[in-house]
């Protein structure tokens, strides 16, 4: 009798450690699975991007250098473009309507069906660098005066002040809005900051890797991503800013970041292309 | 009579076409030297954000023609003569656009521009 339920203990811990084991392996080789891996260089045609955005199976980018805004397919032929934007910088889409900051005239405009009308800001900017539409509220990355306008219908909220202690920014680049939280790149503090749609701060993230300026920055449902455009990396985070991979060697000065059926799109403003990742 | 009516048409052409492009040439002549050329060097220009954010600030100054070069770490402009500002309000332009100027040159001629390479 104690010889069998000795047995069966033991028979019940190996089985336990067996399952644990196999989950343990299961476990790893999903987390590996999630890593993002390199698939090709798309060259762009006498286009310097520095945003990018996704609509269906197209993509948009500011074209800086050029003063215009292009729609490209996946592989990179240009589709449509629309000139006489001055200095366009990180665009946001919201349905059909593509913002675009002008960074020389302080305007953020919106492309629609070939047609631009101008988006009213209720506090003068110096120099737009980026933009994110969530509903009725914008957030305006506005880089000279180092701060973010948030413009939620007719309330405007201020979030940060030139610095560089906690909730400080130094010439913000770019800014997205996702479930209730405000990430900025941070460019010249070489983070990103995330505040919430008070302006209070919350967290920071990429303190740690020596990122050389945080021009970009991509929030998806689980990850962080930010480009650091002299560093020539794409640095992934979970949402706490845990890094999870560090991604170089594909980059050229790297400015922005857009996912597309679980795939990552990586403008580079100097090589005048695209990377594209995948997991 | 035919030929001088023939001969003094023709001349009467040659004439205003010489009238013409004389006086074009002094326009443009006039136009150039209306203009002061300005060429700045500048610490830490490396960026987009910060190329086209003194792009804009040298515009707002009155600079025509502002031209960067990232990889120089140069801008060049012109403004009009009567318009010209001082080493001094340029310096604090640069400044405020958040770079260091180095060397500041004025001329009456355009500057020769090696070709950004990207």
């Amino acid at each position: 009798m104690k010889n069998k339920v000795v047995f069966i203990l033991t028979a019940a811990f190996l089985g336990t450690f067996f399952l644990f084991s196999c989950r343990g392996k299961q476990e790893k080789k999903t987390e590996i699975s999630t890593q993002w891996k390199f698939v090709k260089s798309i060259d762009l045609n006498n286009v310097n991007p520095i945003g990018i955005v996704a609509q269906g199976d197209f993509l948009w980018l500011s074209d800086v250098d050029n003063n215009r805004i292009v729609k490209i397919d996946l592989d990179g032929k240009i589709i449509e473009a629309f000139d006489g934007f001055q200095r366009p910088m990180h665009i946001a889409i919201q349905k059909d309507k593509i913002y675009v900051p002008e960074y020389t005239s302080d305007s953020l405009k919106i492309l629609e069906d070939g047609k631009v009308s101008i988006y009213k800001l209720k506090e003068k900017p110096d120099a737009i660098a980026g933009v994110s539409i969530d509903g009725n509220t914008a957030a305006v990355a506005d880089f000279y005066n180092n701060r973010i306008i948030l413009q939620q219908n007719h309330k405007v909220t201020i979030i940060g002040k030139e610095g560089h202690k906690d909730g400080e920014l130094y010439y913000p680049t770019d800014v997205e809005i996702s479930n209730d939280l405000i990430y900025v790149a941070d460019a010249y503090n070489n983070r990103v900051q995330v505040f919430d749609l008070n302006g209070n701060y919350v967290r920071m993230i990429g303190w740690n890797e020596g990122i050389k300026v945080a021009t970009g920055v991509k929030v998806t449902d689980s990850q962080v991503i930010v480009a650091d455009f002299d560093g020539n990396r794409v640095l992934v985070y979970d949402l706490n800013g845990k890094l999870l991979q560090i991604l170089s060697d594909k980059f050229n000065q790297p400015t922005d970041i857009e996912i597309v059926n679980n795939k990552m799109y990586v403008v580079n403003y100097k090589r005048s292309s695209i990377s594209v990742f995948y997991k | 009579m035919k030929t001088l009516l023939k001969t003094g048409i023709i001349t009467l052409l040659t004439f205003a076409t010489f009238i013409l492009s004389t006086t074009n040439v002094n326009a443009q002549t006039k136009s150039e030297t209306d203009k002061t050329y300005i060429k700045i060097e500048v610490d830490g220009l490396s960026c987009p954000f910060c190329a086209y954010g003194l792009e804009k600030k040298l515009k707002q100054a009155g600079a025509k023609d502002v031209l960067i070069q990232l990889k120089e770490g140069e801008a060049t402009m012109s403004v009009s003569k009567d318009q010209q500002p001082t080493e001094d309000e340029l310096q604090k332009i640069v400044k405020d656009a958040g770079f260091t100027p180095k060397e500041i040159t004025f001329s009456t001629t355009p500057f020769k521009m090696k070709k950004d390479e990207k």
